[in-house]
């Protein structure tokens, strides 16, 4: 809890010793597993779209597609949200002369993914009440790309997918928001910097994944891993 | 000397006699020589009131002429038109002669037996009956194939069989189809000569405009004689079974930017293939840019295509009807039409509704806290650890 509220002081305690990767690697995996389940619900008004061409009989196959969305969007979580993160941040933080290991920078990005899981679990929660009012589009042949190509684009101008994905986003940008504060911090013990390069290092890569949230938004497509 | 006189006289008498019995002997010979050895009937068969020709050839077989004084045919039943040959003639030694006779067949069907006859001069007669036969069996026609429906404009397929079921040729069989507000093509079809139990197809392309009877005469000749015989056939306008039929579904309509889209699919729920299919909108729309008309192109049976149409249309307008435009094989257009619900323009359908209040709340109460939680951090970030 006090990793939420009172980030300096946390990272203060614990980069004063010896860090550990156990407890942020176990919290990016509970977030990896959110993340999956969130896609495996997100996922299920295309896998109705493509099972409806392709027909009753690959409805095992179907159920396997909605499998791997939720394994994409595991690693996803994984692999994008932490070590990449984790990996800009360090590189950045070298432009002002950050020290520390890499281990250090990971452990302060695992915690700063908790908001984002939080976030996550009330996007998922308000997936499992939208996502059954989508309104799939029928069609009845993958022979016509353009009508795949329509139909897909009208499911996602669905207003009730639409709506998900708006407030989706916005509370996707809220949590980064909060998590961006704790990276700051973290970022700041972990690679020794002042305040002030703790906190370019840290806004540059989120307020591009902001702006990438946004535009995504607007234009009604799905941010891998995104909550 | 009066009685050597006298037994001169009965030896001359003797010697007369016999040489006029020798005479009658040698012409009766004769004439037993002379044969019918042709018999020919034009037609061969015969039709109630038919006029036709029997030519008889005669052949003396024998050594020496035939005497002939009158050769004539006669009957109770059949008429004979022409004159009996009633010129005194010789039929020389090895020699054939031909009469032909005119008669007509005034009489029901059935075989009848005309007599030729030769009356030879001092030696009798040959009598010889000629088997004539009349049949009223006329050509049969039948239609083989032809569309269960018409449908007004569309070029359709008959084909008809013309038989003889006659025990004998006709000829000059020409098959004239007509038939009000039918485009008939070929307009008359030459069979010419069809034999005993032959029968020949005749292909008929019709193009109705509207319901009516197809009536195909077949005329022919036998011998000289014209006949005909005839069929009705019922055109009767209507939906094709096999026809293309192209299907709008998925349709989503949606307004804006002062104009409607409709999108959807159109498939060929019908057996043959719609050539240049175009989707439009009908009466009460007015189409605009950029998808006035759509153009599908050829559609196979059961194969589907999308289409977008964009249009505009008065206030208080609630449905518009969709009409798509296609082509047969042979060219002829149809159209079919399907009304499409459009909602209110001042509604802007399509477009999302606002966040539920709940929602709008939720995403507040998270922002405030997460802000008081982010300010709250960097106060306690000035203030030295515990």
């Amino acid at each position: 809890m006090e990793v939420l509220i009172r980030p300096d002081a946390f990272f203060s305690r614990i980069f004063a010793g010896e860090v550990s990767l156990k407890v942020p690697g176990l919290i990016a995996i509970v977030g990896a597993i959110v993340t999956a389940i969130s896609a495996y619900v997100i996922s299920g008004p295309t896998v109705k779209l493509i099972s409806g061409a392709a027909g009753s009989s690959a409805s095992g196959a179907m159920g396997l597609i909605g499998a791997f969305g939720a394994i994409g969007g595991f690693f996803a979580f994984l692999i994008g949200y932490w070590i990449i993160i984790a990996g800009i941040f360090h590189v950045i933080s070298v432009i002002f002369k950050g020290k520390g290991s890499f281990h250090r920078t990971l452990t302060a990005g695992g915690y700063g993914l908790i908001p984002i899981i939080i976030g996550g679990i009330i996007s998922a929660l308000l997936a499992l009440y939208y996502i059954p009012l989508v309104k799939v589009p029928v069609i009845s042949s993958f022979s016509d790309p353009t009508a795949v190509t329509r139909a897909i684009a009208q499911l996602y101008a669905d207003p009730a997918m639409r709506e998900f994905t708006q407030i989706s986003g916005i509370i996707s940008i809220i949590f980064l928001i909060w998590s961006a504060n704790i990276w700051i911090f973290g970022i700041k013990h972990a690679r020794e910097l002042s305040i002030r390069n703790a906190v370019i290092t840290v806004g540059i890569p989120v307020v591009l994944l902001i702006v990438y949230i946004v535009v995504t938004t607007v234009f009604g497509v799905g941010i891998p891993g995104a909550a | 000397m009066r009685t050597l006189n006298l037994v001169l006289a009965v030896l001359l008498l003797l010697t007369g006699c016999a040489i006029s019995g020798v005479s009658a002997q040698t012409s009766s010979d004769a004439a037993a020589q002379v044969t019918v050895t042709g018999v020919t009937l034009d037609p061969g068969v015969f039709i109630e009131e038919d006029v036709g020709t029997i030519t008889v050839e005669i052949t003396n077989n024998g050594a020496e002429s035939v005497p002939i004084r009158r050769v004539t045919m006669y009957d109770a039943d059949i008429s004979i038109l022409s004159s009996s040959y009633d010129t005194s003639m010789y039929l020389g030694a090895g020699n054939t002669m031909t009469f032909v006779f005119t008669v007509q067949a005034g009489v029901p069907q059935g075989i009848y037996y005309p007599t030729f006859s030769v009356d030879f001069r001092n030696a009798g007669y040959l009598r010889y009956p000629v088997e004539l036969r009349v049949e009223n069996d006329p050509l049969k026609i039948s239609v083989l194939s032809k569309p269960d429906t018409f449908a007004a404009g569309k070029k359709d397929t008959v084909v008809i069989a013309v038989g003889n079921p006659r025990s004998d040729m006709v000829n000059g069989v020409v098959v004239d189809p007509s038939g009000n507000g039918l485009d008939i093509t070929p307009s008359s079809y030459f069979v010419g000569n069809l034999g005993s139990d032959e029968s020949v197809q005749v292909p008929l392309t019709i193009t109705p405009s509207d319901n009516s009877v197809l009536t195909i005469l077949v005329n022919y000749k036998n011998g000289v004689n014209n006949h005909q015989s005839s069929l009705q056939v019922p055109i009767r306008l209507g939906a094709s079974k096999l026809q293309a039929n192209p299907i709008l579904s998925n349709i989503q309509v949606v307004y804006e930017n002062g104009k409607y889209s409709v999108t959807g699919d159109v498939t060929n729920a019908g057996l043959q293939v719609a050539n240049s299919v175009v989707v439009t909108s009908g009466d009460g729309a007015t189409p605009v840019a950029p998808y006035q008309q759509y153009v599908v192109g050829s559609l196979q049976p059961d194969d589907f295509s999308s289409f977008e149409v964009t249009f505009t249309a008065p206030d208080n307008t609630s449905t518009i009807p969709l009409a798509v435009q296609f082509k047969d094989a042979d060219g002829n257009q149809f159209e079919q039409t399907t009304m499409v619900e459009i909602p209110p323009a001042s509604t802007g359908g399509g477009e999302a509704p606002g966040f539920p209040l709940p929602v709008i709340v939720l995403l507040v109460v998270l922002a405030v806290v997460i802000a008081g939680v982010v300010w709250y951090s960097w106060r306690k970030s000035h203030e030295p650890s515990p």
